[in-house]
């Protein structure tokens, strides 16, 4: 019995290898018949799989759509789309892989500052254009890169500036006072944080707490005990997803009500979030968003309806950048008329694309130039609040309701 | 002061929730010497069930415990049979690899199932406290440490007063001599896995209404519960429970009063320390490896 399944798995590897090397020497011979092949690598497992995911399924119904009216250059497009199981050293075997053994026409990023700042290098070394979804981390634009685009509205540090305009407008009297700051040591949340807390410092509210938790951390009881203890009035906390349903939840255990909370990214999961602290609970709670789904935007509409048909479920807000990077790369081969990876990067440097996130250009560092929006949650859903010519919402929430 | 017993209150309180965790992972180790790394991804693979059995037939999930303990007890006995029987007479490192293996492909499994979707049980307590004077305990910690209490008196009273339980304690101490009286040693490794893995039927249920739980979250508990019992003495239940709400009282301190970047190397730091100092652990006991050898 034992023998029989080493036998058969000897030959399914056999088979397996040959299909392997079959399938890649016919991508390597299709130079302009074939599909065009697009490769990514994403973290469909691991800590990072849920953004993963999201970015996964935003790529593939662009390149349904894109199928459905024509495909690229009179070609089809066929996503290559591997795993990376959230590893830093995985992705870049992937991306070496993609661009050396594939011979993949054009590249998309993945998710995470964490891993789209190594893959970003495999790109650059093999002068690929390299658009991506994520990745705002300040580091991630001071390496000189110039195949690197980032395709969210503006960088990390700039994310919040509306939310911290929009404190600073309050009249003094209703204004908070002090400040608590907590954050993820993650790349691409700190940035975020020390935006609004240089900006709020310099507009006089006091900083009375602060701190940077592991990314391994599960209990938030002691945060959120040493925030109530320091009576901040206003809460900006550089959340992913878990920490931030878990220090809501533990302020909501301690009975801790701050007048503004603002979080990164954990709000914009608008199911997993209200189902984790209670619908009722996220009554006035701030985020900066890259894009919304009732945006008038190009495509947008389409792209929303496309993925509730074939998800069941709203697009997050991960699966629209994806949708919106894959849109600017493929606006520069449109336009370049050819897969040529040096006439994409110029192109792309010199012009402003419209995406379901709205316009986005970049500097010579592959920064965006544009404003994210801010959004709030007003009767169990989420609403655009600022810039004023995009909100869904007239009125802010504030101070914030106690929890229920 | 107020700070420092509320820190203090809140350490016990999740120690014990820890202990829950940790309580089939130590009796695992105990008598069967393998390292069991799929515990955390059963935790998290009951967690997820008690979110099935919530949402669906809206079933408490502290009731729920009533369901997936005999769900996990033979998922316990399934994995067993099929997969770790055959490493017993390896070195105890290959269970570190074979488990470790194991947790993968479960976490595979379920990110197929639930997908890579946080699930949060939010029960009317979820997100309450027990107000005493001026401190917060909150319930679903309380509630985890009351069920701590039940699972490891229970694991205490099945070892010491039954003859499955002597049977399982034989055959950990010396299992030729339990092959001699009688003892079918491969059905009493089975039923200690199975038993071990049955914990956390209770353990998913505290962990699904305590945090948002999805595939990957298993990662976060592999090393945490490993230094548990490494702190308490592997295989001593006592020894988990000290070791978890010491560890529990560390973390919470070290959190308010150094740094949280600290607060998560406490684990590390503790089984560096306890390797030096104390290598049986703190209840442990050194086991003369020539003769039972």
């Amino acid at each position: 019995m034992f023998k029989r399944i080493v036998v058969l798995c000897a030959i399914v590897a056999v088979v397996a290898t040959g299909l392997v090397f079959a399938g890649g020497q016919q991508q390597g011979g299709s130079q302009s018949k074939g599909p065009i092949t697009v490769g990514i690598s994403l973290p469909l497992t691991g800590d990072l799989s849920q953004p993963g995911g999201s970015a996964k399924r935003g790529y593939e119904v662009w390149a349904e759509l894109l199928n459905k009216n024509g495909g690229l250059l009179g070609r089809q497009v066929k996503l290559n789309i591997l795993d990376d199981a959230s590893s830093q050293s995985t992705i870049v075997s992937d991306y070496n892989r993609l661009i050396t053994q594939d011979k993949v026409d054009l590249l998309l990023g993945t998710f995470s500052s964490l891993l789209n700042f190594p893959a970003s290098a495999v790109a650059e070394k093999h002068h690929m254009v390299y658009v991506e979804p994520a990745g705002g981390a300040p580091k991630i634009f001071t390496r000189g890169f110039k195949y690197l685009f980032f395709a969210q509205p503006a960088p990390a540090v700039h994310q919040a500036d509306l939310f911290s305009k929009w404190v600073l407008s309050l009249p003094a009297n209703e204004r908070p006072k002090t400040a608590a700051y907590p954050t993820r040591d993650d790349p691409f949340t700190k940035p975020v944080i020390e935006g609004i807390r240089a900006k709020l410092e310099a507009g006089g509210i006091k900083t009375v707490y602060q701190t940077t938790y592991p990314t391994t951390t599960t209990n938030f009881d002691t945060i959120a005990a040493a925030i109530k203890a320091s009576g901040a009035d206003l809460v900006a906390e550089g959340a992913v997803f878990q920490d931030g349903v878990s220090l809501i939840r533990s302020m909501q255990k301690i009975n801790y009500n701050p007048k503004v909370l603002f979080e990164t990214s954990a709000p914009s999961e608008s199911q997993q979030f209200s189902s984790g602290i209670g619908v009722k609970n996220t009554q006035g709670i701030f985020y900066a968003v890259s894009w919304s789904p009732q945006a008038n935007t190009p495509d947008n509409k389409e792209f929303v309806s496309t993925y509730k048909e074939k998800f069941g479920e709203l697009p997050p807000e991960d699966a629209a950048d994806a949708f919106g990077t894959a849109q600017a790369l493929e606006a520069a081969v449109k336009a370049v008329g050819s897969t040529d990876q040096n006439k994409i990067k110029d192109w792309l440097h010199a012009h402003t694309v419209n995406t379901v996130e709205g316009k986005l250009s970049w500097d010579q560092a592959g920064r965006p130039q544009e404003a994210f929006l801010l959004a709030q949650w007003q009767n169990g859903a989420s609403q655009i609040v600022f810039p004023k010519d995009l909100s869904t919402s007239n009125q802010i929430v504030f101070p914030k309701p106690n929890w229920q | 002061m107020i700070q420092l017993v509320q820190t203090i209150l809140l350490g016990l309180l999740i120690g014990g929730v820890y202990a829950l965790f940790a309580s089939g992972l130590t009796l695992i180790f105990g008598v069967m010497e393998i390292v069991n790394v799929t515990h955390a991804a059963f935790l998290v693979f009951a967690a997820l069930l008690t979110f099935e059995i919530w949402s669906r037939l809206h079933i408490d999930p502290l009731l729920a415990i009533l369901i997936t303990t005999p769900v996990m007890f033979f998922v316990g006995w399934g994995t067993y049979r099929l997969t770790i029987s055959r490493i017993r007479s390896a070195p105890v490192s290959m269970s570190v690899v074979l488990t470790f293996a194991l947790a993968i492909a479960i976490e595979g499994a379920m990110g197929m199932t639930w997908k890579n979707v946080f699930r949060s049980v939010t029960p009317s307590y979820f997100n309450q406290s027990f107000n005493i004077g001026p401190f917060d305990l909150p319930k679903a910690q309380v509630y985890g440490c009351g069920a701590a209490v039940v699972v490891l008196v229970a694991l205490y009273l099945l070892l010491s007063k039954t003859w499955a339980g002597r049977a399982i304690r034989s055959s950990s101490e010396n299992p030729q001599g339990a092959q001699l009286v009688g003892i079918d040693i491969k059905t009493v490794a089975a039923l200690t896995f199975a038993i071990g893995t049955a914990t956390t039927g209770a353990g998913g249920s505290i962990m699904s209404v305590l945090y948002s739980v999805f595939p990957a979250s298993l990662y976060l508990w592999v090393s945490r519960l490993l230094g548990i019992i490494v702190l308490g003495g592997m295989g001593s239940l006592p020894g988990a429970v000290i070791g978890a709400l010491a560890l529990g009282v560390a973390e919470t301190l070290t959190s308010t009063y150094v740094s949280n970047q600290w607060a998560v190397v406490v684990y590390y730091i503790v089984i560096l320390v306890v390797l030096l100092i104390r290598p049986q652990g703190i209840m442990g006991f050194k086991a003369r490896q020539d003769v039972v050898a």
